[in-house]
């Protein structure tokens, strides 16, 4: 390797590694934790079978899972403004990926609800507690277990799914990476390197969900 | 009278379950639900217990009467602070200790503070003898301790009646015997008890009263010793002979 390359490998590293840090982690992290509030209420109301929510959450899914994320963020960023909706491009990715991902993980919490033996719901109201009680204290912590991996690997893809954002203009590790590319020229350098900050961000997460897994699987007598 | 529950039916699909079950349980009864598969004791229990909406009869509980096939979700939650069910399948809590598995009705759903409750149920669990299992998830005990400390759960709110859905069935025969020795010890202090059960030998040495139901239908129903030693119907001496 000459050492012009590696100068600009050195030299672009902290450049790419900044945005991950400020934008695509953050982004990640906000539009994820909206993403589990929409899955956990959309996944309820569903298990419930709560009359009219249930069909709105169908539709809901129906239409992000069945169209790209890169389409959505066109409609979402670009398309707006033609009825005069314009937003800055981190809101509009937030808004974008948090729909999404809810979309998805609303059907991975759904099925692991669905997945909690139904005598658990049963002991939860012969024990006196209410419908909602039960929910809260009894199945849904049950179901966000056997749910954790799924989810674990849905914030994992996200966070390589956020480089999509690079095309509205949001300045995160891809589009950081690409503007250094157009001054110095050197596409195979670095858009490996920008991949391995994904490996190594990914990389960290995955340790983190085994870490999570052996905590939550105390009770399943898997060790503590 | 404790309970009483009148004419109760119960339909799955075409499959008439129960069809007009009448049953009075005083305070301090055991009374023992005896037949055989597919009698419906099982769907009579869950129906008396809001498990199973009934497609009609009366439940009147300590003089307060319910239309069992419209009882309202809050009626069902009040009515079962004062009551308790004990499941085949135990159902303990997965997520939570034996500990807390009995605690958890009187803290969630009783309002009782936090450190009285762990008492309570501290004092459930050595009752049943479980006490040193106080702290493991049921994934880490037998059929039997699970059961026990089912039945921990159940007496910890101090129910005015416990219901128990054949709570030995699901047990190797060497784990019965602790199940229903304590179930023996309960009856003993004069707990008020509805058991669906194949125990015949429990039914006889322990319940004060016996029904035999077969078919949606109470073929016969009376003192414990009565029935055991001089049954009226020809279909309950058969069944209390062979147990079939």
């Amino acid at each position: 390797m000459d050492s012009r390359l590696l100068n600009i490998l050195l030299d672009s590293f902290p450049r790419i590694l900044l945005p991950g840090l400020t934008m695509t982690l953050p982004l990640t992290a906000i539009a994820f934790s909206i993403a589990m509030v929409i899955a956990v209420a959309a996944a309820l109301a569903q298990f419930a079978r709560v009359p009219v929510i249930t069909q709105i959450c169908r539709l809901y899914i129906w239409i992000f899972r069945g169209t790209p994320l890169l389409v959505q963020l066109f409609v979402v960023f670009y398309g707006l403004t033609k009825v005069g909706i314009t937003l800055a491009p981190f809101p509009a990715a937030v808004l974008v990926f948090s729909l999404n991902e809810g979309a998805y993980c609303a059907e991975t919490v759904r099925a692991s609800l669905e997945a909690v033996p139904a005598g658990q719901l049963e002991a939860g109201l012969c024990a006196g507690l209410s419908y909602l009680q039960t929910m809260r204290r009894i199945i849904l912590p049950q179901a966000m277990r056997t749910a954790f991996p799924s989810l674990s690997n849905s914030l994992i893809a996200m966070v390589k799914d956020t480089s999509l954002a690079a095309n509205i203009t949001v300045v995160e590790m891809f589009r950081a990476t690409e503007q250094i590319n157009a001054r110095v020229y050197e596409p195979l350098a670095l858009y490996i390197e920008v991949g391995l900050i994904y490996l190594l961000f990914s990389t960290v997460l995955t340790w983190l969900q085994r870490w999570g897994e052996k905590k939550l699987g105390a009770y399943e007598g898997r060790g503590v | 009278m404790l309970l009483q529950v009148e004419n109760v039916r119960k339909s799955f699909g075409p499959l008439e379950v129960l069809k007009g079950v009448s049953l009075p349980v005083d305070r301090g009864d055991v009374v023992a639900i005896l037949g055989p598969s597919g009698s419906g004791k099982t769907t009579l229990l869950r129906c008396v217990n809001f498990l199973e909406r009934a497609d009609g009869g009366t439940l009147t509980f300590d003089g307060e009467r319910f239309d069992l096939s419209r009882v309202s979700r809050r009626d069902a939650a009040r009515l079962r602070r004062r009551t308790a069910f004990v499941f085949q399948s135990y159902n303990l809590f997965l997520n939570k200790t034996a500990l807390e598995n009995v605690a958890e009705g009187l803290i969630t759903a009783r309002k009782i503070p936090r450190a009285e409750a762990l008492d309570a149920a501290r004092r459930a669990l050595d009752k049943v003898g479980m006490l040193d299992r106080a702290d493991h998830y049921p994934s880490q005990l037998s059929g039997g301790q699970q059961q026990r400390a089912a039945i921990a759960r159940a007496i910890a709110a101090q129910p005015e009646i416990i219901y128990f859905d054949e709570p030995t069935s699901a047990l190797d025969p060497e784990l019965t015997g602790e199940v229903l020795s304590v179930m023996r010890q309960l009856a003993d202090e004069g707990m008020t008890m509805l058991v669906v059960t194949h125990e015949l030998g429990f039914a006889r040495t322990v319940s004060s009263r016996t029904v035999f139901m077969e078919g949606g239908v109470v073929v016969e129903s009376g003192p414990s010793r009565q029935m055991f030693e001089s049954p009226r119907e020809e279909r309950t001496r058969a069944f209390l002979r062979t147990g079939a």
